[in-house]
């Protein structure tokens, strides 16, 4: 017994412990058949093998409607991520309407890391009927790496009426550097909605923050 | 004025620039990082030709490419290697990681823990030398100890086992006198025999051709690697992690580093020496 001795060579970093043999199919075809498997380490596999595969996008937006193991799903979003293509974001949307908040903070994740592909739904989201969707559409502009994020909460702010919306997007601009037409829009929010004292106080602490840093 | 004397932080820009950088890394700057910090970001506005912190923060938060936000984690970021680094997670190790990874398993199975990036090696054969010294049952237990790299040409330099006096300055002397050969000029060569412990092989973390070969590991040392991934790539990280290790394997990250900010797969375990992230049983 002791510290194990390498001698190479040896074709893989353990003779004596083999992994255990996957699936032997590894094609396309092999992997989606794995995502319906009832053990989730073989879905698991499957999912992280599809992200090698763009077409995969739809099959594994679908597969995670119905997954309910967090490990698979866990793999689903990473590969969806990896993937990264205008169908996987689309194949993603539908997840912020989910009463689910282990999918729909993931979709959130997800799409957060793929900002020009995001980028393109950002508008409609913050349209959206639902005004819980274009709360957590604001929640994807939270690290969202995209040069119009100021532009889409002043819009926000210009536009919107639920208070909810509003003290989300006032809350998001507290770690941004505020351009003239945001503290505009802040100040005319203010006045529009005065009687919310919640949002009131918002404003006041980003606009103080803002009026300390251009001072200095 | 010299155009370079004429750019500086305020404290604003530092507060501002602070909670970003936390939030994005886990590293938070004291006041009396400031010169460090403010010195970097001076740089990079240079390089970058931003005449305001203003511009410089809106353009490196919003770059969709995230490269300049990883060129300043690079700046702020010390990566030195050396012999028993962080050692309280060595003393982790050999206390109750090992305990619990032994407690359900036959005397006959092998411990398996993978150090990646291994860099020069000095992590690796840190394990083997502390498991060697500290671990009460080396005698009982078969340890496998596996150590990669992206890069091809540091694993030829740890396969060689040659260290500086600064790479070897924390070890005790009869740690360096028992398992180190002296070659003068200041370098020290690891014995023959720890050297045959260690199985160096090249894998990138991203490649999951080059990572589908690691599979029941009880433990991984990743220390200081993901900082500089970007979000993607840190979570396919901990993807190949979950599936390389046995159910109740562990984890030990960098001291900055948190796993609870990549990925909800793994229990934060709580030790009296170090945090360690270990994977469900």
């Amino acid at each position: 017994m002791g510290l194990k001795k390498h001698h190479p060579p040896s074709s893989s970093p353990s003779s004596s412990q083999r992994p255990v043999r996957r699936d032997p199919e590894r094609n396309f075809k092999g992997f989606i058949a794995q995502l319906d498997d009832p053990n989730p380490a073989v879905r698991r596999w499957g999912a992280r093998d599809l992200a090698a595969f763009p077409e995969a996008a739809p099959i594994l937006c679908r597969h995670l409607a119905k997954e309910t193991d967090p490990t698979v799903r866990e793999a689903v979003f990473s590969s969806l991520l990896r993937i990264g293509t205008e169908e996987a974001v689309t194949g993603l949307l539908p997840f912020l309407r989910s009463e689910d908040a282990g999918l729909r903070n993931g979709a959130i994740e997800v799409l957060q890391q793929l900002p020009d592909q995001t980028a393109r739904h950002i508008e409609a989201l913050l349209q959206d009927q639902d005004s819980d969707v274009r709360i957590f559409a604001i929640d994807i502009l939270q690290t969202l790496a995209h040069p119009d994020t100021l532009g889409w909460l002043e819009e926000v702010l210009n536009h919107e009426e639920h208070v909810n919306v509003l003290a989300t997007a006032v809350d998001r601009l507290a770690e941004l550097t505020l351009t003239p037409g945001i503290k505009e829009a802040l100040a005319r929010l203010k006045q529009r909605f005065a009687n919310e004292p919640y949002l009131t106080f918002a404003i006041d602490a980003v606009l103080a923050r803002a009026s300390v840093e251009d001072s200095q | 004025m010299s155009e370079a004397a004429e750019l500086a932080l305020t404290d604003a820009d530092f507060a501002k620039f602070r909670d970003f950088f936390y939030r994005k890394t886990g590293i938070y700057f004291e006041d009396s990082k400031r010169y460090f910090v403010d010195k970097r970001i001076l740089d990079r506005m240079r390089a970058t030709g931003h005449d305001s912190f203003r511009s410089y923060y809106m353009f490196m938060r919003f770059q969709a490419s995230g490269e300049e936000f990883q060129k300043l984690v690079s700046l702020m970021t010390v990566n030195e290697t050396y012999f028993f680094r962080e050692e309280y997670q060595f003393r982790c190790l050999v206390g109750p990681v090992l305990d619990e990874v032994c407690r359900h398993r036959r005397p006959d199975e092998v411990v398996r823990i993978w150090s990646i990036p291994c860099s020069s090696g000095e992590e690796p054969y840190s394990i083997a030398i502390y498991l060697l010294e500290y671990w009460p049952r080396i005698d009982e237990v078969d340890v496998e100890i596996l150590a990669s790299d992206i890069d091809a040409n540091v694993l030829e330099r740890c396969r060689q086992g040659i260290y500086s006096k600064r790479s070897v300055q924390n070890l005790p002397r009869e740690i360096l006198e028992k398992y180190f050969t002296p070659l003068g000029q200041g370098q020290y060569q690891i014995c023959e025999d720890l050297r045959a412990c260690v199985d160096f092989r090249q894998a990138n973390l991203n490649n999951p051709a080059e990572t589908r070969f690691y599979r029941g590991i009880d433990v991984i040392f990743c220390r200081n690697l993901l900082i500089y991934f970007s979000d993607e790539s840190r979570r396919q990280a901990a993807d190949v992690f979950y599936d390389a290790l046995n159910p109740g394997g562990f984890i030990f990250l960098g001291h900055s580093e948190s796993m609870s900010r990549i990925s909800p797969l793994f229990r934060v375990r709580r030790f009296p020496d170090a945090i360690v992230y270990q994977k469900p049983k």
